[in-house]
């Protein structure tokens, strides 16, 4: 029993992370209809700057998270801007293999400054934890569940309640609606896509204190915010908090049955995609047409 | 394109493989018996054994490409995790061939390797492919992880060490052939396709399922017929490479880039096009392992400069080299800036 | 027996009730209208009757033989064709390819090998007036000749039952005079139709029969021109008041009855 109440602990923290990664993609999606290939790479790069700051400055991950948001958040305006806008109209193929490319050469570069060496983010709180019951709480993954949840609540307001979200609103409901009270598609877009990228460096973040991390570490990433976000429903931040923590809670369910369940993340991820697109397409979260 | 210009190409380019196959079989040993040596004949990229092995890659992509631009190209569902089928085609001939399990000859275990990425297509294909656009497209990149995942975790398929088919000694000839005999199969299905009711079907899919529906086309069974057929040419181009490289692991048959690049290349050349397919792979993949050169002892620095053509040619050419999806043949300053004008914000 | 017989049709959205009840039948060689006011459940109808819609309960039998349940391109093969009112081109394709495709498939009759498909296409093309645009690519036609085209390639898959999905509707009215002779060569060619229609005027001017949908329900049946002077009718497409107004106007017409 307490092995169980351990592990739906653990499965609920490790939702978290799947939160915060999560988050980001389905903004990108669910806005500019972009399915972001490059995710797991911009993830990778959030870990990498953590980790640099860490290493090279002596920064707390915590304390670094805002420099990857905002960090990120120019990466991505940029990408947007310069290089996706172009194709945003074209068929799917185009903006998936754009992303990928993205993904290629921001991997590769991460490659190039980083080498594929393992690296790890340890603060003198690592491996410390409390214990409730006979369950253990890792602080650090207590920690990175409350960022992982602000940053969910962070991105409702601004969704919600600024100019910005609103705008970003209207443009996913109808661009040329929204391009007729007078938004600025181009700008909107490389906004949306900077808030995407800016949640996935927080996500990396986490991931770096968390994981060791190589620079091919994203690519699991990817598919485990899509399935995450396929899992709760596409379109709305509450339906990526749940969906996040059912992965989150399935993963680590799944893993403890199978033997060396590590090295299953895909496939596990893979098996809960066809399951969830069979059975019920619109996601848990999801309105039924 | 009038149907002579049609018919001159096909000539052409028949003559042109038909040199490329034959002629350095023979020329070989000919240039033996007359004591002449092929590189003063300036033919020597005929027999250079590392331009042969090239040429063999090549050919193992105009696979690829062509055999996805039946489900991507005529159908119109983006398939993004073909990978599974070229490496469940490689590992088919991979066990069936390694000494301690089948320890089949290869000739007996190649003709099995189309069947079981078919079989498994055909599985697969009936939840996957009532998913349409992203979905489609995402769960099949999911399907080619997990697959070599799966392989990868199971110790009786070799587990992370892989699997060793024993070495075939001077037989850069054979697999070159082999290869090329495969490009003109899946090249002579497409052919087939396009002119049969069965191709017109898919296209009436890819341009809109419900009215093909109603029209009477089984939007099922020829979905989950492409994506076979698409798996069994994919299957046949992995169990070549398996016993050509003799050795195989989850890294060197599932590599997810090759999911991207045979995309990359249908779409270059003119998805749902004969030829575009074929074009496509010979240009970018030429360009690919000229890069990989370059590169030398950096493999990163070649891979940052698949990324850049992957984002000028999507970003430049949108509509392919031959417009997307059939239709003029159009390479032009003007064209680009206009396909660029409707594609962007 | 009837062509088509739809015996209490019901269809339902989640909690919205799209069809109740539907019944009315067709014979081989008529043309039935079928008209209601906007959300009435007509193209829904047409949904259910071609197999795009799985109806709840009741059923649908064409020649005798039940097909709901069925897939649509069974319902094609058995010989039911349709239009779509938001035409749903095959748009890479010319013309002539599009109506071809009709011909390549379509119901038992048609499924010809390519070159015969190609002949019938031109033929279909010319009994729509389109034959001197069978080489162009649909991007270039203009919305009456992409009604057209709807027509041409239902009509390439040799049905036995036309469905005509409001082929009017945007069309001025000349064109929509046009269209009518067209569906009228149609019908003298032995091809039983139904057709929907938002605009009466359209479906008094070639039907022989009307059934009237409401909400989902069938209003009312019958031969045409006493469906159009049937007040419940006429209070369906513009309201109560107006109904009464009109009952007044006709004074004892109205009181006879």
């Amino acid at each position: 029993m307490s092995l169980f109440a351990q592990q739906l602990v653990l499965g609920l923290l490790l939702g978290g992370v799947y939160v915060a990664v999560g988050i980001g993609f389905s903004l990108v999606w669910g806005v500019l209809n972009i399915v972001n290939l490059a995710h797991g790479a911009l993830v990778m790069l959030g870990a990498y700057l953590t980790w640099w700051l860490f290493t090279n400055a002596g920064m707390d991950p915590f304390v670094s998270l805002p420099i990857d948001a905002v960090a990120l958040f120019a990466i991505g305006y940029l990408v947007q801007r310069i290089l996706i806008n172009r194709v945003i109209r074209a068929p799917l193929f185009f903006t998936l293999l754009l992303t990928f490319g993205v993904n290629l050469i921001a991997v590769n570069l991460i490659l190039l400054f980083f080498t594929s060496d393992f690296r790890a983010v340890a603060p003198g709180y690592a491996g410390s934890g409390m214990t409730v019951g006979d369950v253990e709480v890792p602080y650090i993954r207590l920690g990175a569940f409350g960022v992982a949840l602000l940053l969910a609540a962070a991105i409702g307001l601004l969704m919600n309640r600024t100019r910005v979200g609103l705008a970003i609103r209207a443009v996913g409901a109808d661009r040329d609606a929204a391009q007729l009270v007078g938004i600025d598609l181009r700008h909107v877009y490389a906004l949306t896509f900077g808030v995407g990228a800016a949640a996935a460096g927080v996500a990396g973040g986490l991931i770096g204190t968390i994981y060791s991390i190589t620079p091919t570490a994203g690519d699991p990433f990817t598919l485990q915010a899509f399935v995450v976000v396929i899992l709760g429903g596409l379109g709305r931040v509450s339906a990526t908090v749940v969906g996040g923590m059912v992965f989150g809670l399935i993963e680590v369910l799944a893993q403890t049955q199978i033997p060396q369940g590590a090295g299953w993340a895909n496939a596990i991820a893979f098996a809960v995609l066809v399951l969830v697109l069979v059975l019920r397409p619109q996601g848990i979260m999801g309105r039924t047409a | 394109m009038t149907g002579f210009r049609r018919r001159l190409l096909l000539i052409a380019l028949l003559v042109v493989m038909s040199i490329v196959l034959v002629l350095p079989a023979t020329l070989t040993p000919l240039a033996a018996d007359a004591g002449l040596d092929p590189e003063s004949l300036g033919v020597d990229f005929l027999v250079n054994k590392s331009i042969l092995r090239m040429e063999t890659t090549i050919a193992m992509f105009i696979v690829l490409a062509t055999a996805w631009n039946l489900i991507g190209g005529l159908t119109g569902y983006a398939a993004f995790g073909n990978v599974a089928f070229f490496g469940l085609g490689a590992y088919t001939v991979g066990m069936l061939t390694d000494p301690e399990r089948g320890n089949l000859p290869f000739a007996v275990a190649l003709p099995l390797a189309p069947l079981v990425p078919a079989a498994f297509a055909a599985l697969v294909g009936l939840p996957l492919l009532r998913l349409r656009g992203h979905y489609f497209a995402i769960a099949t990149l999911g399907m080619g992880v997990a697959i070599g995942e799966v392989i990868k975790n199971i110790d009786l398929f070799g587990g992370s060490t892989g699997l060793f088919p024993p070495i075939f000694r001077r037989a850069d000839w054979l697999f070159f052939y082999l290869m090329a005999g495969a490009a003109t199969l899946a090249v002579a299905t497409n052919w087939l396709v396009l002119r049969s009711r069965f191709g017109y079907g898919l296209i009436a899919i890819r341009e809109n399922e419900e009215a093909a529906a109603v029209i009477g086309v089984n939007t099922t069974l020829h979905k989950v017929a492409a994506f076979v057929l698409a798996a069994a040419l994919t299957g046949l181009a992995g169990g070549i490479f398996a016993q050509w490289n003799s050795f195989i692991n989850q890294e060197n048959v599932f590599p997810i880039e090759y999911n991207v690049e045979m995309i990359l290349m249908a779409i270059a050349g003119g998805a749902g096009t004969l030829f575009g397919p074929l074009a496509g792979a010979i240009v970018l993949e030429s360009l690919i392992l000229w890069l990989a050169g370059m590169g030398g002892e950096v493999a990163v620095i070649s891979q940052i400069g698949l990324g850049l053509i992957l984002a000028v040619t999507i970003i430049f050419v949108p509509r392919g080299v031959v417009d997307f999806f059939g239709g003029q043949s159009t390479l032009s300053l003007a064209h680009i800036r206009r396909s660029l004008r409707e594609t962007s914000v | 027996m009837p062509l088509l017989e739809l015996e209490s049709v019901s269809k339902r959205f989640g909690g919205v009730k799209a069809l109740r009840r539907v019944s009315f039948s067709i014979e081989e060689g008529e043309i039935l209208g079928i008209i209601g006011p906007n959300g009435a459940g007509k193209t829904t109808l047409l949904n259910c009757i071609s197999g795009v819609h799985r109806v709840d309960e009741g059923r649908i039998n064409f020649d005798g033989r039940r097909i709901n349940g069925e897939p649509p391109h069974m319902v094609a093969r058995l010989g039911i064709g349709r239009t779509f009112q938001i035409v749903k081109p095959f748009s890479s394709m010319t013309v002539r390819e599009n109506a071809a495709i009709g011909a390549l498939f379509g119901s038992s009759q048609a499924r010809m090998a390519p070159v015969a498909a190609f002949a019938w296409a031109d033929e279909v093309l010319s009994l729509v007036g389109l034959a001197s645009r069978a080489a162009f690519p649909v991007a270039s036609l203009t919305i009456p000749d992409r009604k057209r085209l709807e027509l041409a390639r239902a009509l390439a898959t040799k049905p036995r039952l036309l469905l005509l999905d409001e082929v009017m509707s945007g069309l001025n009215a000349v064109e929509s005079d046009q269209a009518l002779d067209v569906v009228r060569r149609i019908h003298q060619s032995g091809i039983t139709i139904v057709l929907i229609e938002h605009v009466m005027r359209v479906v008094a001017g070639v039907c022989e029969r009307i059934v009237v949908l409401n909400f989902g329900e069938v209003l009312t049946e019958g031969r045409t021109q006493e469906v159009l002077d049937d007040s419940r009718v006429v209070e369906a497409y513009l309201g109560e008041k107006y109904a009464r107004r009109l009952r007044q106007a006709r004074g004892e017409r109205d009181q006879d009855r």
